[in-house]
């Protein structure tokens, strides 16, 4: 459940991101190679924590990687970090695989169902920046808050699930997340 | 604690859902996730909030541990990147050809290119045989009006005509045992004549046909034409 690495620093992520490039425009293999010594491992890691063994995970894995190569083209540095769109390529790699999928239980005052705001203070959404602000404030949060979005954000476990893992009332799991979730957002200290 | 947040924090409230993470996640059941897309392009709220989302699993997915992979899985998957790139899948191939061809009907002199992409909405290609196809043009006229798209050295069945046949090669050329026809020269055949053209070798051959009565393939098509009552 730790969380042991700092994530990529942000030349290094940039390099990612010039990697997907040259894989689109020249159909490089030595970029291919890096992105897949990063990510590779990684995804192995994520795939074994969803519950396959070794074996599948590797082989789920290298089908993730192939589509990278296959999906170069598509990605846009502008719109996601490399990381990102990997991880969507996995999840959905994922819903394929183990069909472990969530009807969402819905109350009345859930976010979806509420009409727009009346005012809706900033409109514009610029993507690339607000991943950069997520990243910037994810480093401020304490670890509890920290292993709460991964297990719900990453591994995709609801909020029942997450209060019985840990032990928690359901109440400050919900609570804690959404704190969290508000958090990430411009101009919040970790004291707010 | 937590009412008193709760309450303080009403303006707050549209800032996060379960489904927001679940969809990140990739384990919301799709139906819903095609909502939450669909939400997301009307309501600039709920796109902040998925991209957050997204983000967030992204960085974990930076974050996370490194697994050591078995010491042959990346010359493996290599070897099927090599492998799909000299055998592209079917999918690949598919839209390769579409687009290909698109490419060439695109480069057919004007009047004939709008009436063809006027045609392909309505009609599609029929194959004769691997590599012999025409589309039936919607032109107003007492003759067939046909355009015929032979791949390089590919063989026009042996026929013959009830009429007159105009033939008029658009691109590239083919021959038959009157001789050789390129781009801008016009073959006719007669109700005598039987003749089977083959494209050349250099390149796909386009040749439009005005057809006075029908086409009778002799040999095997014939036979299929008149089981076929065509």
């Amino acid at each position: 459940m730790s969380v042991e690495h700092s994530g990529a620093s942000s030349n290094e992520r940039d390099r990612l991101a010039d990697c997907v490039e040259l894989i689109a425009a020249q159909r490089s293999r030595s970029a291919f190679a890096q992105i897949f010594h990063f990510f590779a491992p990684r995804l192995k890691s994520y795939l074994m924590r969803l519950g396959s063994d070794a074996a599948a995970a590797e082989e789920i894995m290298q089908e993730v990687m192939l589509n990278v190569w296959r999906k170069a083209e598509l990605y846009d540095r502008e719109q996601a970090s490399v990381s990102t769109w990997i991880f969507r390529i996995a999840r959905n790699r994922r819903i394929d695989t183990l069909r472990r999928v969530n009807k969402p239980e819905l109350d009345p005052h859930d976010p979806m169902l509420q009409p727009a705001p009346q005012e809706a203070p900033d409109i514009s959404v610029n993507r690339s920046q607000m991943a950069a602000i997520v990243r910037q404030q994810l480093e401020t949060l304490p670890e509890e808050y920290l292993v709460l979005l991964q297990a719900a954000f990453y591994e995709g476990l609801s909020h029942s699930q997450i209060a019985k893992r840990l032990g928690l009332p359901l109440g400050t799991v919900k609570s804690r997340i959404r704190l969290a979730f508000q958090k990430l957002r411009p101009g919040l200290t970790p004291d707010d | 604690m937590f009412r008193a947040y709760f309450d303080m924090a009403t303006a707050e409230i549209s800032e996060f859902s379960e489904v927001y993470s679940a969809y990140a996640a990739g384990c919301l059941d799709p139906g819903f996730a095609l909502m939450v897309e669909t939400q997301a392009v009307l309501r600039p709220e709920v796109q902040r909030a998925l991209i957050k989302a997204e983000a967030i699993a992204g960085i974990m997915l930076e974050k996370e541990v490194e697994k050591p992979l078995s010491d042959s899985v990346f010359v493996a998957t290599m070897s099927l990147i090599d492998a799909e790139e000299s055998n592209p899948s079917q999918l690949q191939t598919a839209v390769r050809t579409a687009s290909a061809e698109l490419d060439e009907i695109l480069l057919l002199p004007s009047p004939l290119r709008e009436t063809v992409l006027e045609t392909a909405l309505q009609n599609d290609w029929q194959t004769l045989t691997p590599g012999v196809r025409r589309m039936k043009l919607s032109v107003d006229s007492e003759a067939e009006v046909e355009l015929y798209r032979i791949a390089p050295l590919s063989t026009v069945p042996r026929h013959t005509h009830s009429g007159s046949e105009f033939t008029l090669v658009v691109a590239g050329g083919f021959h038959d045992e009157t001789g050789q026809y390129g781009p801008g020269d016009l073959c006719l055949k007669g109700p005598e004549n039987t003749h089977q053209p083959t494209a050349d070798a250099e390149g796909v051959c386009y040749a439009l046909s005005l057809r006075e009565g029908g086409l009778r393939f002799t040999g095997m098509m014939g036979l299929l034409q008149r089981v076929l009552g065509q």
